[in-house]
């Protein structure tokens, strides 16, 4: 009977892992054709006209800042260089703890105004406005801490002027033209396009000054280098051929344009949310579709937001549990959506695949480990089988992270130095063993977390855009990069 | 041969992840295969690329002038690519005279032809980028393709046939534009078209007049905001019987033309779409307004203060901050409005300016206020409030010195 069970348990995972490893291949191929037809239309595409175009829309840019006063400055001095004909600037310093309005004022020369604030989406109190004398679009929101991101976007959705809102995190910094490339498909066609995503990178290993990114490099640490093939494969394969077929459901909270009505009429970023920015998207399609309204969320893979990645295990355990927890808590959320007809592909293929590929991926992958080691005790593991088996896993994984680099090669070729593009091919034989045996541990940890209703935020270690000495600050990020860990 | 399928064979069950395990190394090998010949290969490219975009910048003024012949670089792909790029780049960058000298270079070269070409006989991204390039030259020989490429199947071409025609910015290139639309409606999202009739008709307004009488909607909200944009103080009259128009796009355009008009017709009108229903017509009448920054506008403006719109509220306060006259007084009045949201609004763009000290003193400088007075009005400037036994004062205040007020 034990014998009968573990036979089909096997079985059951074998077609599982096939199931997942074509998507995975299919969306590559996806990705592929996306990514070079979006290039040759960019070759039709002048970007410095949209910045001469007098009806570009204006966008406000939301800083949600906690306890950042290390790389702070850096990034608003960064966001004040950008391309773009009309920006807004809003900090919102949530409550913090440590010298980041102080950094602030100093640097930027704040003077408090009384300015009209109302709080059409609720937010926890803010205390005081500040206005940069130097840099008359810069606006500083000092709040007091709710203790989530998403109220202190909310405070800065309060803020906004402009009908177009770009959140961007805190400890990141944006390529010059980010802006004007985010905005190509709003341009194109803004009745439809109701939120665009940009890519997020890992900023490890390059040099910073004054806010520019001025030599990208990959960076040293083992662990740094294993989380950039995750993100290019997370948003360079998987972002981009979900967003193709308009089922993208997540923009990252590090870098996304959003039309500011639409998210004042969802009532904001939803408050004490864990993963706020996936919560989100997941609302907006909802709503659009409950709406029956045509729409669509695109995903542009050559805005770049650079970002500071954790560089120790521990930390990166905890971003891992985390983006866990809020994966579980936006599908637990809205799992009315699930296989209901009215919610089209999304409901029926997206969410489905973010379910059983995603969530549970952890849980039936531990599962499969262990039935094939009882198997193993039991005598009734094929060994040439199961070594074959794994070969051909380890082969094939492979196979979507070199697809991966290679889609980095094709289109936006960020690392110029042959040793960088060796390393990073090097890591992608690498990476299986046994990062992704303790990611799995840590998907599970976050899961059990979420159960156990322990959802505080923990530290993560960050060094700072410029600084080298650690320290450390709260987790600001939530944008799990879905396929990351396939 | 036959052993290895004998093999397979032998392996049964387990043969197709044998097969299925040799396709993945294999897939991995040429994918790191393909990267590394890839990598060569561009570095060559450009190495090559690079040395010889530094001959032609060298040799630009023989190849420009003829003296280098055409001939001796029109055939090779590589040049003209580079020659075509470089021209491009240039031509934006030009100026008038510049920019005849280069497109006499392009006419005399053919380059011009070749993209006419390209425009007319390529498909796809390749036949947008011809259209682009086409728009960027500014050659008036190639509107008849970028005007034949409007009719386009795709909407990608479409779009990057307005882009070309924007970029001729010419009124020629804006009444293909418009004889399109007409013809056709609006096939195409409004904003990048907006974009390019804003480039085309900025030279010659009072041609968007005519399709603005006579198209249809949407067509006609889509005029009307290219009208808004664009409109200068000849335009007078014309644009006042849009104030009366049913549809609120076009009162808003009138309201955002209207500052280029005569002063007191401006404000009449203005003030009208001040009280419009539409927020947005209210809006954009109050910016006017302000850019007028008249002592007339003043109750209007004082008006759209105590607007259910914030945004309304906030440029009406802007706006009237704009009044370099008797800040005093009009600070007075929306204190006797008696409306937390008009005081809050006035008090924020103050402070967004500066002006705060300046009307410190003009208030305690001021002659026609009583003692009393002045010192509520000096509260509630610092406190951004006002106290309700204040109210009365500054209300009272308010009509002793409404002779005073501008």
């Amino acid at each position: 009977m034990i014998a009968r069970l573990l036979a089909i348990s096997n079985q059951t995972l074998l077609y599982y892992y096939l199931l997942c490893n074509l998507s995975y291949l299919l969306m590559l191929f996806i990705a592929f054709r996306t990514s070079i037809a979006h290039h040759r239309k960019l070759q039709s595409f002048r970007l410095a006209w949209i910045k001469e175009a007098p009806l570009s829309p204006p966008i406000s840019i939301i800083v949600p800042a906690h306890n950042e006063e290390k790389s702070i400055c850096i990034s608003v001095l960064n966001l004040l260089k950008l391309q773009y004909p009309e920006l807004e600037l809003i900090v919102v310093n949530d409550g913090s703890t440590d010298a980041t309005l102080a950094a602030l004022r100093e640097r930027f020369r704040l003077r408090p105004i009384r300015a009209v604030y109302v709080s059409q989406i609720q937010s926890a109190p803010v205390r005081r406005i500040y206005r940069s004398e130097t840099h008359p679009g810069l606006m500083v929101l000092d709040k007091d801490s709710a203790g989530s991101k998403s109220d202190a976007i909310n405070a800065g959705v309060n803020a906004a002027t402009c009908p177009y809102i770009c959140v961007v995190d805190a400890d990141s910094v944006l390529e010059d033209d980010a802006l004007l490339r985010i905005m190509v498909p709003v341009l194109a066609d803004p009745d439809r396009v109701v939120c665009v995503g940009g890519i997020v990178r890992v900023v490890n290993g390059s040099a910073i000054r004054n806010g520019r990114i001025e030599r990208i490099r990959l960076p040293r640490k083992s662990i740094e280098i294993i989380q950039v093939i995750e993100y290019l494969r997370a948003f360079l394969v998987a972002r981009e051929a979900w967003a193709s077929a308009n089922m993208l459901m997540i923009v990252s909270g590090a870098f996304g344009v959003f039309k500011t009505d639409l998210v004042r009429q969802l009532g904001g970023y939803r408050p004490h949310a864990i993963g706020e920015d996936f919560e989100l998207v997941v609302r907006l399609h909802r709503y659009l579709l409950d709406k029956r309204e045509k729409y669509r969320i695109a995903f542009l893979p050559d805005p770049v937001c650079w970002t500071e990645a954790p560089s120790d295990l521990k930390s990166l355990g905890r971003q891992r549990s985390r983006w866990q927890k809020g994966l579980l808590d936006g599908l637990w959320r809205h799992r009315q959506m699930l296989f209901r007809a009215r919610y089209g592909r999304t409901g029926c293929l997206a969410l489905p695949y973010l379910w059983f590929f995603e969530l549970l991926a952890p849980l039936i992958e531990s599962l499969g480990i262990a039935s094939i080691i009882a198997a193993a005790c039991v005598g009734i593991l094929n060994r040439d089988f199961f070594v074959q088996f794994l070969l051909f896993g380890y082969a094939f994984a492979t196979a979507i992270s070199i697809g991966s680099v290679l889609q980095e090669e094709l289109t936006y070729r960020r690392y110029n130095d042959w040793r960088d593009v060796a390393r990073l091919l090097l890591y992608c034989f690498l990476e299986h063993f046994p990062y992704r045996q303790i990611q799995i541990y840590w998907r599970l940890q976050g899961m059990w977390q979420y159960l156990r209703g322990d959802n505080t935020w923990k530290t993560i270690k960050r060094t700072g855009l410029e600084n080298p000495h650690a320290q450390p600050s709260p987790e600001g990020k939530a944008s799990a990069p879905f396929m990351a860990n396939q | 041969m036959g052993s290895i399928s004998e093999g397979f064979v032998s392996l049964g069950p387990a043969a197709f992840i044998v097969k299925a395990l040799l396709v993945a190394i294999g897939a991995n090998l040429l994918l790191l295969g393909f990267i590394v010949l890839r990598r060569s290969y561009r570095k060559r490219f450009f190495r090559r690329r690079d040395a010889r975009l530094l001959e032609i910048q060298r040799d630009w003024e023989e190849l420009t002038s003829g003296a280098i012949p055409y001939d001796s670089w029109r055939t090779k792909r590589f040049d003209l690519r580079i020659i075509e790029t470089v021209v491009l780049d240039k031509l934006e960058a030009a100026d008038r005279e510049e920019a005849t000298r280069l497109l006499k270079f392009l006419r005399a070269s053919r380059l011009i032809e070749k993209l006419i070409f390209e425009a007319r006989q390529h498909t796809g991204w390749r036949k947008n980028r011809a259209l682009v390039a086409l728009g960027r030259t500014r050659a008036p020989e190639g509107i008849p393709a970028l005007a034949e490429a409007l009719r386009d199947r795709e909407l990608e071409t479409r779009l990057a046939a307005i882009r070309g025609l924007g970029r001729m910015a010419c009124p020629e290139a804006g009444n293909e534009l418009l004889n399109w639309l007409t013809e056709v409606g609006l096939q195409v999202p409004a904003l990048p078209l907006q974009s390019a009739l804003v480039e085309c008709c900025s030279e010659r307004p009072r041609m968007l007049l005519n399709f603005l009488h006579n198209a249809e909607m949407p067509v006609r909200q889509v005029i009307a905001r290219v009208m808004g944009e664009i409109a200068v103080p000849a335009l007078g009259s014309d644009l006042l019987p849009f104030v009366h128009d049913e549809e609120a796009e076009l009162r808003a355009a009138a309201a955002r033309a209207l500052p280029c008009c005569d002063g007191t017709l401006a404000i009449e009108a203005l003030t009208e779409l001040a009280d419009d229903p539409v927020w947005f017509v209210r809006l954009r009448a109050v910016v006017s307004l302000g850019k007028l920054a008249h002592s007339t506008a003043i109750p209007p403006l004082l008006r759209c203060l105590r607007d259910p719109n914030r945004l309304i509220r906030l440029r009406s306060a802007e706006a009237v901050l704009k009044i370099k006259i008797g800040q005093a007084e009009i600070f007075q009045q929306v204190l006797a409005a008696k409306d937390r949201y008009a005081l809050h609004a006035y008090v924020t763009a103050l402070d967004n300016s500066g002006l705060q000290e300046r009307l410190t003193d003009e208030i305690a400088r001021h002659d026609g206020f009583s003692p009393a007075t002045k010192s509520a009005l000096l509260q509630a400037l610092r406190t951004g409030n006002l106290h309700d036994e204040n109210w009365e004062k500054v209300r009272k205040a308010d009509f002793a010195n409404a002779a005073s007020a501008p």
